[in-house]
């Protein structure tokens, strides 16, 4: 294909702005998350510390079954959701960041990957978060059934978290494409989020589901199954198979691949559409 | 024009004889739905109904130039002569539909202040972010931030946020910190009619001594008497095809009569 734009600008320099501009786009989406608060900063933890305790409050007293896989329900829950809200965050508002950008999209000379991808990483900054949040309420219960700290916990950031991060960014990549032309997919993924949701055993273990076999086999083409499910298992202190890892790097690098071609063959045109 | 073209050329961005943007038969087309489709439902009730049709809008048609180093080039034209949509493909935001461009220099577009300045956060905190999005470093701000901020003339208000500026304000703080740059081209788009007069003056003075330095400015306006002012040559737009260029002060005459002509 011929080439219409043509530049003599080094590669490396383009890669290191592009890398400046993720960077403090990333310190702006957490700082405005708590601007003008009084406690400011303190938030971030403090926010899913309190979510956290409200649902362990909630469930403790809702629920007779104290435990569920063998931990104490609370952890169980937390655990879960702390896994499925990267996912939830990032794409949440990745899907919007193309459209909400369109200024710098349309008058400066930005890449638009940035916009999804600083996203992403926003949700990773809280995703520490709240990891921070679930450590503190694991010392809380930590005389609880099948609570306490293990070493396998810091796999969540190598190898669990690399293969997250490209999984959310593919979902990512797709989801604000598809913004830019219609409207609509931010209706129609709110409710797919929720079906995603009730197929992730975040409320409730896998066990309880065990003799339904379409109820299983939807669970195991759910990648957010397999992400939630590897994190929850770090917590309690086993080592994930192999054949666990195997899958989340191929849904990771996968859909990274998949989102990103479908980014890179309509970013031509996403500032006339916008 | 493929000779022009060959890698030799294009990688020697160091030989200052070849011209600093080559603009080889550029043509963009948009095309225009009737209405404009959002989502999804419409776009098929439209395509079973077989309404979907689309108006061909021609905003540059074949255009050529070339601006070499040091020079300062206007481009005059009525609203809607296809200028922006031009500076636009000279950036490198969109991509002509036909036609190709050459740029062996860094280019800083100017088209519009203050895009990507976030309202609530401080004076500060936009100077960073925005020199971010212009694509330095955080440690080439720092460097930067006393003069951007002398620039501006707006010390006093850094750690205010920017919704309570005023727009002259706002209009200020994006000029400080886009022109605190040494590019080889400068791209500017109706924006320097900014503040008040003496900040104007100022900013006059600023791109006067870049040119100075070396800048190559390209300056798109309705208004002759801009270019006239800033730059050498000029090249006259109209209706997405090069009506004429040639010297500042002749263009901008032809400009204006036919300007006053159609009224």
């Amino acid at each position: 294909m011929k080439r219409k734009y043509i530049e003599t600008v080094d590669k490396k320099i383009k890669a290191k702005r592009s890398f400046n501009t993720i960077v403090s786009l990333v310190i702006r989406n957490v700082r405005n998350q708590y601007r003008n608060s009084v406690l400011g900063i303190v938030w971030t933890v403090l926010n899913p510390l309190l979510f956290m305790i409200v649902i362990s409050i909630v469930f403790s007293m809702l629920l007779k079954r104290n435990s569920a896989d063998g931990l104490y329900f609370p952890v169980f829950i937390l655990s879960g959701l702390t896994a499925f809200n990267l996912f939830n965050n990032s794409t949440t508002t990745a899907l919007t960041s193309l459209v909400n950008n369109h200024g710098l999209l349309t008058k400066t000379r930005i890449s638009p990957e940035i916009f999804p991808v600083a996203d992403v990483l926003s949700a990773v900054v809280n995703f520490f978060f709240s990891f921070i949040a679930m450590c503190i309420v694991m010392l809380i219960f930590i005389k609880k059934e099948g609570v306490g700290f293990h070493l396998t916990m810091l796999m969540a950031f190598v190898p669990y978290l690399p293969a997250y991060i490209l999984f959310c960014c593919g979902v990512s990549f797709i989801l604000s494409t598809t913004y830019v032309y219609f409207r609509d997919i931010k209706h129609i993924y709110s409710v797919f989020k929720k079906l995603l949701y009730y197929l992730t055993p975040v409320f409730y273990s896998f066990s309880l589901i065990e003799g339904h076999a379409t109820a299983k086999s939807l669970l195991m083409i759910n990648p957010l199954y397999h992400y939630v499910t590897y994190f929850r298992s770090l917590v309690m202190g086993q080592v994930p198979s192999l054949l666990s890892h195997a899958i989340i790097y191929a849904w990771g690098i996968g859909m990274f691949l998949f989102g990103y071609v479908i980014f890179h063959f309509s970013k031509k045109k996403i500032p006339l559409y916008i | 024009m493929e000779d022009i073209l060959t890698p030799e050329t294009l990688s020697d961005s160091t030989n200052r004889e070849l011209p600093l943007v080559e603009v080889r038969d550029v043509s963009m087309h948009f095309r225009m739905p009737g209405e404009r489709i959002d989502s999804i439902k419409e776009y098929f009730i439209k395509l079973l109904k077989g309404k979907l049709h689309y108006q061909k809008l021609d905003v540059l048609d074949h255009v050529s130039f070339d601006v070499h180093r040091g020079e300062s080039v206007g481009i005059l034209g009525r609203n809607g002569a296809g200028k922006s949509t031009l500076l636009r493909i000279i950036s490198g935001i969109l991509e002509p539909t036909d036609g190709c461009v050459v740029v062996r220099g860094s280019v800083v577009p100017l088209l519009k202040l203050g895009a990507g300045f976030d309202l609530n956060a401080t004076g500060r905190e936009n100077i960073f972010l925005n020199g971010a999005i212009l694509g330095r470093s955080k440690k080439e701000m720092e460097e930067r931030y006393d003069s951007i901020v002398a620039f501006s003339e707006l010390g006093k208000f850094m750690n205010m946020p920017l919704k309570n500026y005023s727009s002259g304000m706002l209009a200020r703080l994006g000029f400080s910190i886009a022109v605190d740059v040494e590019p080889d081209l400068l791209i500017i788009d109706e924006i320097l009619a900014v503040g008040d007069a003496p900040f104007r003056k100022k900013c006059a003075k600023k791109i006067a001594s870049l040119q100075e330095n070396g800048t190559t400015l390209l300056l798109v306006s309705h208004d002759a008497t801009q270019v006239r002012n800033l730059c050498k040559s000029a090249i006259w737009i109209k209706d997405g095809k090069i009506r004429l260029s040639g010297e500042a002060g002749t263009v901008c005459d032809a400009y204006i009569a036919d300007c006053s002509q159609e009224k």
